[in-house]
């Protein structure tokens, strides 16, 4: 835990220092999370702002010290979850969708013919950001929770109050839907040679 | 056992979700973070209590109006207590002498 459970108890208490020692403890690494989940970097404050907001008002809720991270995480996918799917509303973007410019991409990120590490960076940023929207809102949370954040099935069991051999067949499903894709981009870049011949 | 290919493909997308975390690190937030983050509390806290003193105020005046409707009803003097049917009523304001006139019944019916 990155603060000690006094200190939530103090913010439970409606000590507004507490909770803000609270937010300043935590705020770095739900945005990174956030960051990672949703893939875009222009709501990310919006959305972990809604998250300490849920924090606030259902702190009281909280009876154990040792369930406050899983808790916390279990805010950061529900904001998260929210946000996909109001997304999701506005624009249908879907991997069977990945246009020319997604694959060239791929083509570079894989190929090697980029300029600088930022930019490989970005490419691979772009590329998993497509990959993942091959799978459900739901699956794209749990596979970035379990493969990026590197959290074990033990802690999602926590988040998701799930049980692991649930959650290993739905996250075997994800990432073999995200594995099709990823076969489909790179099969989109042997293609283009063939095509740039005939 | 697992076609070459794919496992080749799943050790690149291990390597692939490895990246992404360092393409995407942890970040600071914006100065705003905070005050814009204690706006939406007490904005949210407003809106909370707003809807509170609304329906403190509404379940007074509901309990006015029983308090009003208990009143009058025990203040009011007892109307006419109607204690036969419909058909007897009607029996009582058009007796059989006035059907016969109104050529209603025949005067034999009457007697």
């Amino acid at each position: 835990m990155l603060v000690e459970f006094e200190l939530i108890q103090k913010a439970q208490a409606g000590d507004g220092a507490a909770f803000n020692q609270v937010v300043v403890a935590y705020r770095k690494r739900i945005l990174g999370t956030i960051a990672r989940l949703i893939g875009r970097p222009e709501d990310v404050e919006d959305v972990a702002q809604e998250v300490f907001l849920r924090l606030y008002y259902s702190l009281d809720q909280l009876r154990t010290p040792e369930v406050f991270e899983p808790w916390l995480y279990r805010l950061t996918v529900n904001a998260s979850y929210d946000y996909l799917r109001k997304q999701r509303r506005r624009n249908e973007a879907r991997m069977s969708d990945l246009s020319e410019q997604q694959v060239m991409m791929a083509d570079a990120a894989a190929g090697g013919r980029v300029s600088s590490e930022e930019n490989r960076l970005k490419q691979v940023k772009d590329l998993v950001d497509a990959l993942l929207g091959s799978v459900s809102e739901q699956d794209r949370i749990l596979l970035t929770l379990k493969e990026v954040e590197g959290l074990s099935l033990k802690e999602l069991e926590k988040i998701y109050g799930v049980n692991e051999n649930a959650l290993k067949v739905r996250l075997f499903r994800a990432r073999q839907r995200v594995l099709n894709a990823f076969g489909a981009t790179q099969k989109g870049r042997s293609a283009k040679p063939a095509e740039r011949k005939s | 056992m697992e076609h070459p290919n794919n496992e080749l493909r799943n050790d690149e997308l291990d390597a692939l979700f490895a990246e992404y975390k360092a393409a995407v690190p942890d970040r600071e937030a914006s100065a705003n973070f905070m005050p814009q983050l204690w706006r939406k509390i007490e904005g949210r806290q407003n809106t909370l209590f707003r809807i509170k003193r609304l329906s403190q105020y509404f379940v007074a005046a509901a309990a006015a109006i029983c308090i009003l409707f208990a009143t009058m009803t025990l203040a009011l003097p007892n109307g006419t207590e109607v204690s036969s049917s419909y058909v007897d009523v009607l029996a009582q304001a058009y007796p059989t002498e006035n059907l016969a006139s109104h050529g209603i019944l025949d005067e034999a019916d009457t007697k």
